[in-house]
């Protein structure tokens, strides 16, 4: 059971440099939480300061309400595994778990307890005698969290643990991190810089940039309703397209004017627009690749925009369409069964119900 | 030499084995270590057969052995168990400790070899004879790395090293200072700097997991003989000093990518103080604040672009422009030259390498 919270946390090295700013969040037992963001963002740092490899240069770090920021890593009851592991090559699956424990002069009928349990939890129990150079690369990152295990700590810590591995495995370990959270239920702090990862395994997200905060929501909300620009651009593959729009207020009503054509948007949205004095104004509108609709044939839409694809890339389940709008770089999101190939004209529109408008000065979001 | 825990765990495999107790006592009768089940001895007994010239002795339902390092007496064995085999057994013992004795010491010269190497407190024609007695083959491609380790004298770090690097692929562990292991790592042909940045990652990660510690890590250059060691040894040691002043955020260093930091290291602090008077005057960057600092440190990784570094700092255009120009007005240096720009990098590594200084 450990509940984290963190109070306007900074860190500073020596040289002045601004690592991490102001960060504040309050994480509950058994959450799944991931820092995500570009590298350099600070995500890591957060995390070393966590765990008490960094010092932290302000403010305060509390596991279950004590005040950490003097105490020891060791001390702070949580296990880490990295993106970096290795495996003591002359030692057996059983040894390699233990040896940590070994060391800190557990009892050996404990060490048992924990290497067993932590080897059924991870599905290792048929391979414990075997030695390193015989497994199996999924395998001995599951011996390099197994070590993490065999302490039962508080909190679980993770640095890009799957960045090693390749594509297949990757994916395959990503549900297995996801089940280890589920029979674990302990609170797990995973930081990746694939946002694909970040969606699909943590129950919260904290996105980061340039040592600063964005966002901390739901994938869900993240990706509905995000902060700002960056955040909009960085969750979600492919990533949203940034038109450059003009807004217009008239009668009551605001428009997005893009390349010669009026986008018509919902009142929710208008009203951001016109309270916000955006009237006349430059923005940034952005809409995710799935909600680019292709106008069929002689369908009528209320706009419509036309543009020569240029790439065509079939996935299987669904197709991607890369084209030109102005000066924007354009992806789409269609179903399989479309005629279009690079080359042709392709005729689209808008949902105009999940266009996101922002601020071109301050990149904030005025409306999701 | 052999610790009382090796002889312990020896004897307590044997007894496991073969259900004999042991005890092993030094030559003035004290005890080294016994099994669980094992009678302590009497200790005239066994200072009086030391003293004696028979290699063994019965008494009762124990035997006496005597365990020689090199035709000198260093234990005294004694087997206890009522077993037709518990003699042979006993010798077996004998032959078991003698072999310790032997590795241990091959250790200790090895570590004693290798620290005196890393110092240069060796002749040439030393490194030659000593290396060929040890079996450390002369001619390999090897690198010296060192980790620094914050917890004070922390034995669980340099035990986890010691199960990562083994003599048997050719890596040596040693010491010569509390706060740092010393790795002596072998490199094959094919292997480069990127295995050396591999490996020092690896072994930081590994620590801060398993023993839990703050770890730094600095590697020098490749060598190829033994006698260039010492040499990569300093490297790693400047890298490792270097690294610590100018930067901090890396927690591996190598020696060949120390820059411009190197140079600085490398002045005399009568120069770097007069040059940091020049362009500063009184008002020296640690007055700076970390706004500026931090302003500082942005544009120059933006390349000097004004719009970028802005919007990274999620500043307006103008409050970046006004903050440079505050910063033109008190140092006379306008950072969105190059020329003034370079000056400024410069002296902000220069002053922290000064600040380094005045912390010693």
């Amino acid at each position: 059971m450990a509940s984290l919270s963190l109070e306007n946390v900074c860190k500073v090295y020596p040289n002045g440099y601004q690592a991490v700013q102001n960060f504040n969040m309050e994480i509950a037992d058994k959450e799944f939480i991931i820092f995500v963001g570009p590298s350099g963002c600070g995500k890591s740092t957060t995390l070393r300061m966590i765990a008490g490899l960094e010092d932290i240069s302000s403010g305060t770090f509390k596991i279950d309400g004590k005040v950490m920021n003097d105490v020891e890593p060791k001390d702070r009851d949580i296990a880490m595994v990295f993106q970096n592991y290795a495996l003591y090559p002359h030692m057996t699956v059983y040894d390699n778990m233990a040896f940590g424990l070994k060391l800190r002069k557990v009892p050996k009928d404990e060490i048992d307890k924990a290497v067993k349990d932590a080897a059924r939890i991870l599905d290792l129990t048929h391979l414990l005698d075997r030695k390193p150079k015989a497994l199996s690369g999924g395998q001995r990152q599951r011996v390099a969290m197994g070590r993490a295990i065999v302490r039962s700590p508080k909190v679980f810590l993770m640095d890009e643990p799957l960045s090693n591995l390749d594509a297949k495995l990757r994916v395959q370990m990503r549900t297995e991190i996801a089940k280890l959270h589920q029979r674990l239920g302990t609170t797990i702090i995973y930081v990746t810089h694939d946002q694909t990862e970040a969606m699909t395994l943590g129950t919260r997200i904290v996105v980061m940039k340039d040592g600063i905060v964005q966002q901390i929501d739901s994938p869900q909300n993240l990706y509905d309703k995000p902060n700002n620009l960056f955040v909009a651009g960085f969750m979600g593959s492919p990533q949203m397209n940034f038109i450059d729009a003009t807004a217009r207020v008239a009668g009551g009503k605001a428009y997005l004017d893009v390349e010669g054509q009026s986008i018509e948007l919902p009142a929710d949205k208008a009203k951001a627009i016109i309270d916000g004095n955006y009237n006349g104004k430059q923005v940034t509108f952005g809409i995710r690749p799935e909600n680019i609709i292709e106008v069929k044939g002689n369908k009528e839409a209320p706009y419509a925009f036309e543009s020569t694809v240029n790439v065509y890339e079939l996935l299987g389940a669904e197709v991607f369409l890369y084209f030109d709008l102005g000066s924007a770089n354009i992806t789409a999101r269609v179903e399989p069964t479309t005629k279009v190939r690079p080359g042709d004209t392709v005729k689209y529109t808008f949902d105009t119900k999940k266009i996101h408008i922002f601020d071109k000065e301050t990149e904030k979001t005025i409306a999701n | 030499m052999v610790s009382s825990q090796v002889i312990r765990g020896c004897i307590e495999q044997l007894r496991a084995i073969t259900r004999i107790e042991f005890c092993v006592q030094d030559t003035a009768g004290n005890m080294v270590a016994q099994t669980e089940g094992a009678e302590t001895p009497d200790r005239n007994m066994v200072t009086g057969f030391a003293l004696s010239a028979v290699d063994s002795q019965i008494v009762g339902s124990s035997y006496y052995l005597k365990v020689m390092d090199d035709e000198e007496l260093a234990f005294i064995l004694i087997a206890q168990g009522n077993y037709e085999y518990t003699f042979m057994i006993a010798k077996v013992a004998v032959g078991e400790l003698e072999n310790l004795i032997v590795a241990y010491k091959e250790k200790f010269d090895r570590n004693n070899f290798f620290q005196n190497l890393l110092l240069d407190n060796l002749l040439l024609v030393d490194i030659h004879n000593r290396s060929k007695k040890l079996h450390i083959a002369n001619s390999v491609r090897r690198a010296i790395m060192i980790f620094e380790i914050e917890a004070e004298s922390e034995p669980i770090a340099a035990e986890m090293l010691s199960g990562l690097f083994t003599v048997q692929n050719g890596d040596y562990l040693t010491e010569v200072d509390e706060n740092s292991v010393i790795l002596v790592k072998s490199l094959e042909e094919q292997e480069s700097y990127d295995v050396l940045e591999e490996v020092a990652k690896t072994a930081v990660d590994m620590l801060n997991m398993e023993a839990m510690v703050k770890v730094r890590s600095a590697y020098g250059t490749i060598v190829g003989e033994l006698k260039d060691l010492s040499r990569s040894y300093k490297e790693a040691k400047m890298a490792m000093d270097v690294g610590r002043i100018f930067y901090a955020g890396k927690r591996v260093i190598s020696y060949n990518e120390l820059g411009i930091g190197r140079l600085i290291y490398q002045l005399p602090p009568s120069l770097c103080r007069m040059f940091i008077r020049e362009i500063f005057g009184s008002d020296e960057p640690v007055e700076f604040d970390h706004e500026i600092l931090s302003t500082i440190d942005n544009f120059f990784e933006n390349n000097l672009n004004v719009s970028e570094t802005a919007r990274q700092l999620f500043v307006h255009r103008n409050t970046l422009v006004y903050r440079i120009e505050k910063l033109q007005k008190s140092t006379g240096l306008d950072i969105r030259t190059f020329e003034d720009a370079m000056t400024l990098k410069i002296a902000l590594m220069v002053s922290a390498y000064m600040r380094e200084l005045d912390r010693r």
